[in-house]
């Protein structure tokens, strides 16, 4: 008896020591994401970036909760800055993942955030680069669904602008919700596939 | 068994125990708090923000010496070493980052368009979308204020300068003959494309040292460094045809485009005031070639190429047959430029253009040829010291080679030729006291070898940001320029002409606004005087002219307020006079206009896929003389007025179909009165009015691009 309990004792010490700083830190990151803790999440994700120069999920987060946070703003000056913060994690996780289809499908939304914005500033140069992001993505990554999504998407939102039916893209979103249920995740704390977004585009396009 | 469990307990406090906390306040530079900054020990996960009262304080059990940083949007990183135990209670104060959107720009004369621009007055769009401009750089700039309305040159003309007062520049380098030709009364265009440049920068006064040689203006233009994709360009317009192309290989790309114009079968549908021997024919071609190296340094090469031909006769009162001109000019343009970024954030900038530029001209049975072989080199360093203090210094030299024959009617020859040669060296600071003051304060010297003659120009300005919207900027320059080539020709006994420029500047912006009010006075010396009728080479000619102008130029505008609509206004109130050429005394001369009023709008009509845009230009009369009546530049022509419309229809993504017409109300303007040379028997002078070779001007085009992605399309061509 005393022995078991020494033994559990030994597992639950060694087991929390076992779940590494990088595992309780993107985990506090991630909850504090989902309560709504957007600048207290992005600064653990940067800490944690820096902390660990090799790694690209942390710097994708943080560019990823910026640019989530940067969607309207009214204010050109604070839009800017936090997409250049955002750009600036974004080149980090790229310089450690080369040709990875999330970074350039996020690049494509952080580009987004400045179309959204202000469509002739930015829209001239950036739409065209945008276009090209998802065709490498597509390329790499033809049955990612996160990417048959964000090119669905960003399709319509052209279709929309020149007055043209979103219908086309409809199929292509349902592709990437039936791949994103299918979808076996192995790398830990790798982009998910959010159904529930899905299902609402989908709405949006039929 | 309980001992050891004890044990493991105690071990979990005692690590615990030998944590250090780290705490402190941040706070801005009037200690106001700032909330939600990222405090950390660099390399560690050991961090935390700051609350509403600017204080964080977390544990560590990091030892020795240790980084802490500090970070926070819109301010610089606070970075400090020291060791762990005396990182308590700290008292830092984030100082404001001056790269920031919000900081204070030096933007007193200056006007930016691309989104690099903190400012944005025109956005790479306009050039192509404004309806006056038909997708010329410098029709689109005329709508800005500081421009004076002259259309029957069709040059720009700032604040009291004649158009060759403006220097143009592509990627840092001089452009020598910018101008397509063009007959008289018929306005010229510029000679590139608008859709290779990505950024314009165009400066009515007050630039920074780099820049010489302009009395008036400096235009910067900037090509794309990366095409994005690979397209193919139709066009097929009522004038002639056009062809572009875009490759893009590894690190490597090249555009190139090519036109063919032929005014012939317009001419004929609409017939103007003028009988065409030949009419206007061009053939021109661009390409651009961009290398970007390993180390992210970028090599970009341009080359323009283009031949143009006519021949007309114009009605004249003092030629009974009308008034003969003929033309074929090749003008070729190269330019090559290189940057490059090296260790301890220094920057280097070189370059090199070249002009040639070849013209027949017939006047009668007189034949005028000229050749111009001009080339500029340049080098530029720039050190940024920090956010703060930047300094950059280079040196440039131009070379002019100018030959005239010309072979009167009789065969006789009569040759002119000069060599026009400037080194120049010019040093520059950019200094930042704070996110709302700033300074550019330069020095930029200059040997002319023709002249025999060595310049100094300082150059100086403050901008102060007295609100979050708005701010206010001076500056001062002094400004030299050799004596255009139309009298260099003749005479090469000459001083540099001279200007000074004191100007102030108030801007105030909102999203989507932008306001701006600008006072400026001119000092104009050692301008070119000479005698008789027209400069020639039996002139006598002296440098005692002087002049001056002053006024001030208001810009307004708005985006999307109104629905679905962008508008700007400019309005410039220019005084001027000049005691210069052969004027027998100071005079406001014939290309200047008191009052100049630009309305400019588009509005996108989402049901019918259509950009429809209007411009309205004003300007008062000008000078004319009268010889009928005592005095010089006596009288003045009637207002200037001129509505112009477009209207672009998206048949789908890629196909595009572009209507305008300039002019639309088909006012009758004049520019002007050509006097007879002899008076009647009653002594009267008979006259006639210069007026344009056309009352409207119509255009329409079709665009088409093919490329891959089916998305793109030539709407940021029109």
């Amino acid at each position: 008896m005393k022995k078991s309990i020494l033994i559990i004792a030994i597992f639950i010490a060694t087991g929390i020591a076992a779940q590494t700083k990088y595992q309780k830190g993107m985990q506090k990151a991630f909850s504090l994401w989902e309560q709504g803790k957007m600048t207290e999440s992005s600064q653990l994700f940067e800490r944690i970036s820096k902390a660990e120069p090799t790694k690209w999920l942390p710097a994708y987060y943080t560019a990823t909760v910026e640019i989530l946070s940067s969607f309207g703003l009214k204010d050109e000056t604070a839009l800017k800055a936090k997409l250049t913060k955002a750009q600036e994690f974004l080149d980090i996780a790229r310089a450690n993942s080369e040709n990875n289809p999330e970074i350039l499908i996020t690049q494509a939304f952080l580009n987004l955030g400045y179309i959204a914005f202000d469509g002739q500033k930015y829209g001239m140069t950036l739409s065209g680069k945008t276009n090209q992001l998802y065709a490498k993505a597509l390329q790499i990554a033809p049955n990612n669904p996160r990417v048959i999504l964000g090119n669905a998407e960003w399709n319509m939102g052209t279709a929309k602008y020149f007055g043209k039916s979103t219908k086309p893209y409809c199929s292509e979103i349902k592709r990437a919700i039936e791949l994103g249920k299918k979808e076996k995740i192995e790398i830990e704390f790798y982009p998910k596939f959010m159904q529930n977004r899905a299902e609402e585009v989908l709405k949006q396009c039929e | 068994m309980k001992r050891i469990l004890f044990l493991l307990l105690t071990i979990s406090q005692i690590s615990l125990f030998a944590q250090t906390t780290i705490s402190g306040k941040v706070t801005d530079s009037k200690n106001i708090p700032i909330e939600g900054a990222n405090v950390y020990l660099d390399g560690t996960y050991d961090g935390s923000s700051t609350n509403e009262k600017g204080e964080f304080s977390f544990l560590t059990s990091e030892k020795g010496n240790q980084t802490i940083v500090i970070s926070y949007i819109s301010f610089e990183t606070f970075i400090k070493t020291a060791n762990i135990t005396s990182l308590k209670n700290l008292k830092v104060k984030l100082r404001e980052d001056v790269n920031s959107l919000d900081a204070v720009v030096i933007n007193a004369g200056t006007f930016e368009a691309g989104e690099k621009a903190k400012v944005t007055v025109l956005k790479p769009l306009d050039i192509v979308t404004t309806a006056s401009a038909l997708g010329d750089v410098m029709g689109a700039l005329q709508t800005l204020p500081g421009t004076s309305t002259v259309d029957e040159d069709g040059r720009l003309f700032v604040r009291g300068g004649e158009a060759e007062e403006t220097q143009i520049f592509i990627d840092g380098m001089r452009v020598f003959t910018p101008y397509a030709p063009a007959a008289r009364n018929i306005p010229t265009r510029g000679r590139f494309s608008p859709f290779l440049f990505k950024g314009i920068s165009f400066s009515t006064g007050g630039y920074s040292a780099e820049y010489g040689q302009a009395l008036s203006s400096v235009l910067q233009l900037n090509t794309i460094d990366e095409p994005i994709e690979e397209k193919t360009d139709l066009s097929f317009m009522t004038l002639g045809l056009g062809v572009g192309n875009t490759q893009i290989w590894g690190s490597n790309s090249f555009s190139i485009n090519a036109s063919y114009i032929n005014l012939a079968p317009y001419q004929e549908a609409f017939p103007d005031r003028n009988t065409w021997n030949k009419p206007v024919q061009s053939l021109s071609g661009e390409m651009v070639y961009r290398h970007k190296f390993k180390n992210e340094s970028l090599l970009k090469l341009y080359g323009a190429f283009n031949y143009t031909t006519f021949d007309l006769i114009q009605e004249d009162i003092n030629f009974e047959n009308g008034f003969q001109f003929g033309l074929k000019n090749r003008n070729l343009y190269f330019n090559a430029s290189y940057k490059n970024k090296f260790e301890n954030n220094w920057r280097l900038e070189t370059g090199l253009s070249f002009t040639n530029d070849y013209s027949d001209v017939n006047i009668f049975d007189d034949t005028v040829l000229d050749n111009e072989n001009s080339m500029h080199v340049k080098l530029k360093l720039r050190k940024r010291f920090s956010n703060r203090f930047k300094l950059s210094f280079g040196s440039e030299y131009f070379i002019t080679n100018f030959n005239e024959d010309y072979i009167s009617n009789t065969n006789n020859l009569y040759e002119f030729d000069f060599d026009n040669n400037i080194f120049a060296s010019f040093v520059e600071t950019d200094i930042f006291f704070s996110k709302s003051l700033a300074a550019k304060v330069g020095l930029r010297l200059e040997n002319s070898e023709l002249l025999n003659q060595f310049t100094v120009s300082p150059r100086i300005s403050v901008a102060h940001k007295i609100s979050n919207n708005s701010q206010f900027s001076l500056a001062y320059g002094q400004f030299y320029q050799n004596p255009k080539n139309d009298y260099l020709k003749f005479n090469q006994n000459f001083k540099a002409e001279n200007t000074s420029h004191l100007i102030a500047n108030y801007q105030a912006t909102k999203q989507g606004q932008i306001f701006r009010i600008e006072a400026y006075l001119k000092d104009y010396n050692n301008l070119v005087k000479f005698d008789g009728n027209t400069a020639t080479f039996s002139s006598n000619y002296n440098n005692n002219g002087n002049g001056y102008a002053k006024g001030f130029d208001v810009f307004w505008r708005q985006n999307r307020k109104i629905k679905n609509t962008d508008y700007w206004v400019s309005y410039s109130y220019l005084d001027t006079e000049r005691d210069y050429r052969n004027y027998p005394t100071a005079a406001t001369p014939s290309f200047a206009s008191k009052h100049n009023l630009s309305l400019v709008a588009k509005h996108w009509v989402e049901s019918w896929k259509s950009q429809l845009g209007f411009t309205y230009n004003f300007a008062s009369g000008r000078n004319y003389t009268n010889p009928n009546e005592i005095g010089f530049l006596n009288n003045k022509t009637k207002n200037y007025n001129s509505l112009s419309v477009n209207w672009a229809y998206l048949i789908d993504q890629q196909k595009i179909l572009y209507f305008s017409v300039n002019n639309v109300l088909g006012t009758q303007n004049v520019f002007g009165y050509n006097y007879k040379n002899t008076p009647e028997p009653n002594g009267n002078f008979n006259r006639q009015a210069i007026i344009p070779n056309t009352d409207r001007f119509f255009f329409v085009g079709f665009f088409w691009t093919i490329s891959n992605n089916k998305n793109t399309n030539q709407l940021d061509n029109l």
